[in-house]
């Protein structure tokens, strides 16, 4: 059986992030991108301007501009994603759908972490996040399709309003046994697909001050990929796991 | 909760929420409006693209027609779980062919983010078993052809979930084949096709009847 428990996960994207606590010169990001570049052939600019302002009237009024320049690699397919950013500086990896298991996506960080450290050397590292946006598309057999047969995060509102069009539920709770914080969004999307109704359970899972060194860094993500596991199992229904149908034990 | 009819339905193992539920109602609406901008994620890595300098009609060819590309394969990535992994491969190797820069006639137009989304919805409504030709319309609509013998069926993506079909099929010993059109929204699509007995071109079985 495969280390992912679902033949056809529903997850859409995958995320690692890693924020840094001192700002990255665009010298220092042009190094890496050059260092990553042949594992991801296509290479986009981000730009993003900051502005300083004076609001003190006696003051010269000029305001000034700083164009921030990030960097958006990706393969040929568009499935592997590295995002490399001044500002706030970070280093983001995402993996599009179809989602290789865990094994390959954490195996790519690794590798896009070492190749980091070459060229950076170190840096205090404020945040560590692992984000996993799962949609989960369920056929319209009637016209309504009730959420709580498939989820277990949704609104609840007096039966008198009647099925719910569209909502959003947005929630932040902390996981003690990881010391994280998990942002939770979950909302109705227009789905992709004819005849379907579509769900969106967006997990967030992050911790600030994490450490620091590589072992326990890895340790930690590894943590988190657990307790992500766990909480995405608790927000739905052995209906909605059926849809992904699971690998037979 | 007592007294709140509204409130989100959580699993129990998740826990309390860290913000206040009631209390935060109470504060000014400024304080409620950063406390849900708090709550929500980022926008995902997918989702950030570079601004390009130039109008997409100024930029060099190849980065128009790659932009092109990598919009529809996100795109497609967002239903890749429900497609064959085999199948998303092949249909990646017939768009990156179809824009080959070198063979691009200028005055065309890449694939259209629109077009390609119709496909994708028609597509994983009728899950051919066959896989159609492709190719492209002068304004980028995708356009999908599948022929078994000398009967052709060939449909049109068009943007806003619409799509234009048109048939042509011969009946025993004709020298004509009758001809039959459609212009519908895609969920309008198998219904539409469904007379004409469709499975002649998508089934596999038809795959025995290609034209050499």
């Amino acid at each position: 059986m495969p280390e992912q428990p679902y033949k056809r996960p529903p997850i859409t994207e995958a995320v690692i992030g890693i924020r840094f606590a001192d700002p990255i010169d665009s010298a220092t990001l042009d190094k890496v991108a050059s260092a990553i570049k042949p594992l991801y052939p296509r290479e986009d600019i981000l730009k993003g301007v900051q502005f300083q302002m004076r609001l003190d009237a006696t003051l010269p009024t000029a305001p000034q501009s700083i164009e921030q320049i990030g960097y958006r690699l990706s393969s040929p397919d568009q499935t592997h994603i590295l995002i490399l950013m001044p500002t706030p500086p970070s280093l983001t990896m995402s993996q599009l759908a179809p989602y290789p298991g865990w094994d390959q996506f954490f195996g790519r960080f690794c590798r896009d972490w070492s190749v980091w450290k070459k060229s950076v050397g170190y840096i205090k590292i404020t945040r560590v996040g692992v984000r996993y946006i799962n949609r989960i598309d369920i056929p319209m057999v009637d016209p309504i399709v009730y959420e709580e047969e498939f989820l277990n995060v949704y609104p609840h509102i007096p039966e008198v309003l009647g099925p719910m069009m569209q909502y959003s539920v947005q929630t932040q709770s902390y996981i003690s046994d990881i010391e994280c914080v998990l942002t939770l969004n979950s909302s109705v999307v227009p789905s992709p697909l004819i005849g379907h109704r579509s769900f969106v359970i967006d997990l967030d899972i992050g911790k600030d001050s994490p450490p620091q060194n590589d072992t326990d860094l890895y340790d930690l993500i590894n943590r988190i990929r657990v307790a992500k596991n766990r909480v995405f199992e608790a927000c739905i229904t052995n209906r909605a796991r059926e849809l992904f149908e699971p690998w037979l034990e | 909760m007592a007294g709140v009819v509204v409130h989100p339905q959580m699993p129990t193992v998740l826990g309390p929420t860290v913000l206040p539920g009631v209390e935060a109602f109470g504060v000014e609406a400024n304080e409620i409006a950063r406390l849900i901008a708090k709550l929500r994620n980022e926008p995902s890595p997918a989702s950030l693209r570079s601004t390009p300098r130039l109008a997409p009609n100024e930029q060099p060819l190849e980065t128009r027609l790659f932009d092109a590309l990598a919009a529809v394969k996100i795109l497609t990535a967002q239903v890749a779980m429900h497609l064959d992994g085999e199948w998303r491969r092949k249909l990646f190797a017939q768009l990156d062919s179809l824009h080959d820069p070198e063979e691009w006639e200028s005055g065309d137009e890449p694939v259209s983010q629109s077009s390609f989304a119709t496909f994708l919805k028609a597509i994983l409504s009728i899950r051919p078993e066959r896989r159609p030709g492709l190719g492209l319309s002068h304004s980028g609509n995708l356009i999908a052809a599948w022929t078994t013998r000398r009967d052709r069926l060939t449909i049109e993506f068009l943007p806003n979930d619409r799509v234009r079909w048109v048939l042509g099929r011969y009946h025993d010993t004709e020298e004509e084949p009758a001809r039959y059109a459609g212009h519908t929204h895609v969920s309008e699509l198998v219904e539409g096709l469904s007379p004409h007995h469709p499975e002649h071109w998508f089934s596999d079985a038809s795959k025995n009847h290609e034209p050499s």
